[in-house]
């Protein structure tokens, strides 16, 4: 329950949410990037766009997953903004998409998914 | 007794930045612990808010430039690829290429094939994180004294930018001292 003393806590909650898709998207790139020829070359923005210059595949998914970030934190706030929410549930979802994330990152665990892949390299 | 400007930008990332970014943990983990109603008079909390805020932006800003300067202007130099002609398991031609020298051996390989491709992606969460927190505690101030939930999630998210980083760190010295940028 709200203190009403204190401002409500939605867009605190959509900014930690937005912090567990951002770690969540760029962990899922890290494994599309070993799984696909093709989307390893669309991640290399520095050649496509020019961010940066031999970066490599790592500036689309640092990009992507900053824009997601951005994104997702913009609209959830709108979403959230002035409501009172139920804060441990949302706070449990953000450290479940940070936890993916972080896994998703993770050497022996994204080769592994990679693995999956029947089509991976 | 001199540095390379490679050198000095690789300093810059990871010590200059990285000790920014310690010394800011520290103290907004402190601010974010200790601000409890039962453990501070209303002067108290006055005092100490505007150096949390001053904590969780540091680390947020020094999180993002960390990451920035790693990714666009160490990262490039540490994955340059030796022209065509080199032998690639031939570590003593390969010095000024570190990825391709690591791989180079099966004694070092980890150090690439573990140690950089976690770093290169685990260290951008921190800057997601350390922003979150920053934003709760510009939200809420003060308040936060009256929001226990919230404020344990920011010290709990706090913490997971600072291991984020932490590990990035870590294995940034340890390949670092195996195939130093020069």
């Amino acid at each position: 329950m709200q203190d009403m003393q204190t401002k409500p806590n939605g867009p605190v909650a959509a900014a930690f949410v937005a912090a567990g898709i951002g770690s969540l998207v760029l962990g899922i790139f890290v494994v599309l990037n070993e799984v696909s020829t093709d989307i390893n070359t669309f991640l290399k923005f520095d050649a496509s766009y020019g961010l940066g210059s031999g970066v490599g595949p790592l500036s689309g998914k640092v990009a992507l997953a900053t824009i997601a970030y951005l994104a997702s934190w913009v609209v959830l706030h709108f979403y959230a903004r002035g409501k009172e929410v139920n804060f441990s549930r949302w706070f449990m979802v953000a450290l479940v998409l940070v936890f993916a994330g972080f896994a998703l990152t993770f050497p022996p665990i994204f080769e592994f998914v990679v693995g999956l892949f029947p089509a991976a390299e | 007794m001199e540095f390379t400007s490679k050198e000095l930008w690789t300093v810059l990332h990871g010590l200059v930045l990285g000790t920014l970014f310690l010394l800011a943990f520290a103290g907004g983990l402190a601010g974010l612990y200790s601000l409890k109603a039962n453990l501070l008079t209303e002067e108290g909390i006055a005092e100490r808010t505007p150096r949390l805020l001053i904590g969780s932006w540091v680390m947020a800003i020094v999180a993002w430039l960390t990451v920035i300067s790693g990714t666009f202007i160490a990262y490039p130099w540490y994955r340059a690829k030796p022209p065509e002609g080199l032998d690639l398991k031939d570590q003593t031609v390969l010095g000024d290429f570190p990825r391709y020298w690591l791989l180079a051996s099966d004694k070092t390989a980890e150090w690439h094939k573990f140690g950089m491709e976690w770093k290169e992606h685990v260290a951008w969460m921190a800057p997601f994180l350390a922003t979150a927190v920053a934003f709760g505690v510009v939200y809420y101030g003060a308040q936060l004294v009256r929001r226990g939930e919230i404020r344990r999630a920011l010290i709990i998210f706090f913490t997971l930018a600072f291991i984020a980083a932490g590990v990035a760190g870590l294995f940034g010295a340890f390949i670092t001292k195996a195939a130093p940028i020069a």
